[in-house]
């Protein structure tokens, strides 16, 4: 916008003038004008995360889990079973191999969470210790 | 006429304060904790009376925050050249008493010296890392002390062998000295690597975790995978070092220390017979097997907490010096995942830059399924795989012992991937995938169309199975040189060995490959 003083005919006019086309800068000559706020970055939709694995190892805990998914072949072991560390708990078949799991520390069979024939998923828990 | 005898006190008396390191009081304590000093180290690594020292008498120059008033016997590092069974070592020890065994100036430049020599020398590097870090005194002439070891680090990169040992912290920048050299032993207990420690993490993103849980052995060694053996304790992470270089040539253009047999024993090995089960979904435990192949059945694995699916590892066969990459049927089927891709290239990529022949067991029913590796990049890391065998120069070996499914067959050193001889066992399974699934695939039109689709899917699989699952249409294609007995392995092994060891293969020059990372 700018004031422009118009005289027609001897007839002054006060007139407001928008330059629509804006070839050269107008306010060039003024102090650095403020930057342009930076245009909004776009937005892209972030990739879903992946569900948080269930806590991998059994450190420290009488938890025994799945080291990878699977079908459930067998329970190796019943509840109130003591068990050594090293032993066979546990039959899961997957990618056409059986996989043995073994109790990573000594503890009596107090939970038994899936049975044969069910699918299990990496990181679930199928035995806990006491 | 004789040297003066002030000279020679003098002398003794300079060695003296050198030896105290950072004080007598200091170096008791450590032992009181049952610590050897940075100095024991090396007298335990060397043969007795080898060890040379080097810049016994240096000290550090800096003149700022009082430190011109302090004297740092060695800088906070002991160096030099000794002998291990009879071969030259070139070895740094860091100092704890002195300054912490921070890293000034004068410290990297003694290391860097060091390297320096070895590289012209043509002998291996041990570190022996126990530090607090950079000397804040020095600033960024500490920082760029670390510039110039990590530049080291790189140039000797399959020039010469570089182990590192972690005996007390390793922390932040300091971590990737190590992390450039090929082997890394760590103390279980008394020793911490990271970049981030729990306090900076905390600080940082408000995650709470325990030292344990980012900066300790085992889980650098079971779950990082960034450290290659774990030690009881120092005299174990020295018997390691002295352990693994008994398998490593000194340098690149040198053979492995191979201890050929004047006479080879070639015979039947019925225990290996009995290893196989006979349900093919039974796994077969490869340790096993590596200990009936090698001699005396000494092995010495690498990375033997981490991705336990592969097992890699230095052994002899008939006196030869080999590296051993195998799938563990006992963990996961033997897949490859993220985790046993870069374990197993990682090593058949050392393997072939000093020189030692490779021989792959292969049992392997695919790449391990799962959103968590495709979305880990199962593609790239895989690929490593691939990547390292093909540009493999030495001899490769190859022994399919049961399943060799699809594109991690030629993960493991098919004979497409250009390996020397590949062997079959009679129970191996060569095909492109596994027999259900081709039936259904195949034959999906019979199987809807057919009055018990199940019975038919299960007939169509077996023919399936009787066609491809076995060797001999491999064989008969000339994909393999032939097929064994499991008894003969050791045998063929060894003399497969003996006559691929002048093996030369010529690769067009480039500066280097570029390996998917």
């Amino acid at each position: 916008m700018k004031k422009l003083r118009v005289t027609v005919e001897g007839k002054v006019y006060d007139v407001l003038v928008e330059v629509l086309d804006e070839g050269a800068p107008v306010v060039a000559a003024r102090a650095p004008a403020p930057s342009a706020p930076p245009a909004a970055a776009p937005v892209y939709a972030a990739p879903a995360p992946m569900p948080v694995a269930a806590p991998r190892g059994p450190v420290g805990s009488g938890d025994i889990a799945c080291p990878l998914s699977g079908k459930l072949v067998t329970i190796d072991v019943a509840i109130g079973q003591l068990v050594e560390p090293g032993a066979q708990v546990a039959t899961i078949e997957a990618m056409k191999m059986n996989t043995y799991i073994f109790a990573h520390k000594a503890g009596t069979v107090s939970e038994i969470l899936a049975a044969a024939g069910d699918g299990v998923e990496e990181g679930s828990v199928l035995i806990r210790l006491a | 006429m004789a040297i003066a005898p002030e000279l020679l006190a003098q002398l003794a008396e300079k060695r003296r304060i050198a030896l105290s390191a950072g004080g007598d009081d200091k170096l008791e304590a450590r032992r009181a904790k049952g610590l050897m000093n940075a100095r024991e180290r090396l007298l335990a690594l060397f043969d007795p009376n080898t060890f040379m020292e080097w810049g016994m008498h240096t000290d550090h120059d800096c003149h700022d925050f009082g430190m011109e008033k302090k004297s740092f016997p060695g800088d906070g590092v002991v160096t030099g050249v000794g002998y291990i069974n009879g071969r030259p070592v070139a070895a740094f020890s860091q100092d704890f008493t002195v300054g912490g065994g921070a890293v000034g100036r004068i410290h990297a430049k003694k290391i860097c010296d060091l390297m320096d020599y070895a590289t012209k020398s043509g002998m291996p590097v041990l570190g022996i890392n126990d530090s607090g870090g950079a000397r804040i005194q020095e600033g960024d002439d500490s920082l760029s002390g670390y510039g110039q070891v990590f530049f080291r680090n790189v140039l000797l990169s399959g020039v010469v062998p570089q182990v590192s040992i972690i005996a007390g912290p390793c922390a932040g920048g300091a971590a990737y000295s190590p992390a450039l050299t090929d082997f890394i032993i760590m103390t279980r207990n008394n020793a911490q690597m990271f970049i981030c420690g729990p306090e900076v993490i905390k600080a940082a993103t408000g995650e709470v975790v325990t030292m344990d849980q980012v900066g300790s052995a085992m889980v650098h060694a079971s779950v990082s995978g960034n450290i290659h053996f774990i030690a009881e304790d120092e005299t174990h992470a020295l018997a390691i070092a002295k352990k693994l270089f008994s398998f490593l040539p000194s340098n690149n253009v040198m053979d492995p220390p191979h201890r050929p047999t004047p006479s080879m024993v070639l015979e039947l090995d019925p225990g290996m017979n009995e290893l196989v089960p006979a349900d093919s979904k039974a796994p077969i435990d490869v340790q096993k097997v590596i200990a009936r192949l090698v001699d005396d059945g000494d092995f010495l694995e690498v990375h033997k907490e981490w991705a336990k699916n592969i097992v890699v590892g230095f052994a002899r066969i008939e006196g030869l010096v080999v590296g051993i990459i195998s799938n563990q049927p006992m963990v996961k089927a033997g897949t490859l995942d993220i985790d046993s891709s870069d374990k197993g290239a990682r090593f058949i990529r050392f393997c072939n830059v000093f020189n030692i022949p490779v021989v792959t067991l292969v049992d392997i029913p695919g790449f391990m399924p799962g959103a968590a590796q495709e979305r880990g990049g199962i593609i790239r890391h895989g690929a490593k795989m691939l990547f390292a065998y093909a540009s493999a120069t030495v001899p490769k070996i190859t022994i399919i012992m049961r399943k060799a499914y699809g594109g991690a067959y030629l993960a493991m050193c098919s004979s497409d991937m250009g390996a020397d001889v590949v062997y079959a066992w009679p129970c191996a399974e060569i095909a492109v995938m596994g027999a259900e699934g081709a039936a259904k695939i195949l034959f999906k039109r019979e199987i809807t169309a057919a009055a018990d689709p199940k019975a038919k899917e299960k007939e169509l699989a077996a023919d399936y199975r009787e066609k491809f699952a076995s060797p001999y249409t491999a064989a008969r294609k000339g994909m393999i040189t032939d097929v064994i007995e499991p008894a003969q392995t050791r045998s063929i092994v060894a003399l497969a060995l003996r006559n691929t060891l002048s093996k030369r293969e010529a690769r067009p020059p480039k500066k280097h490959g570029n390996i998917p990372l």
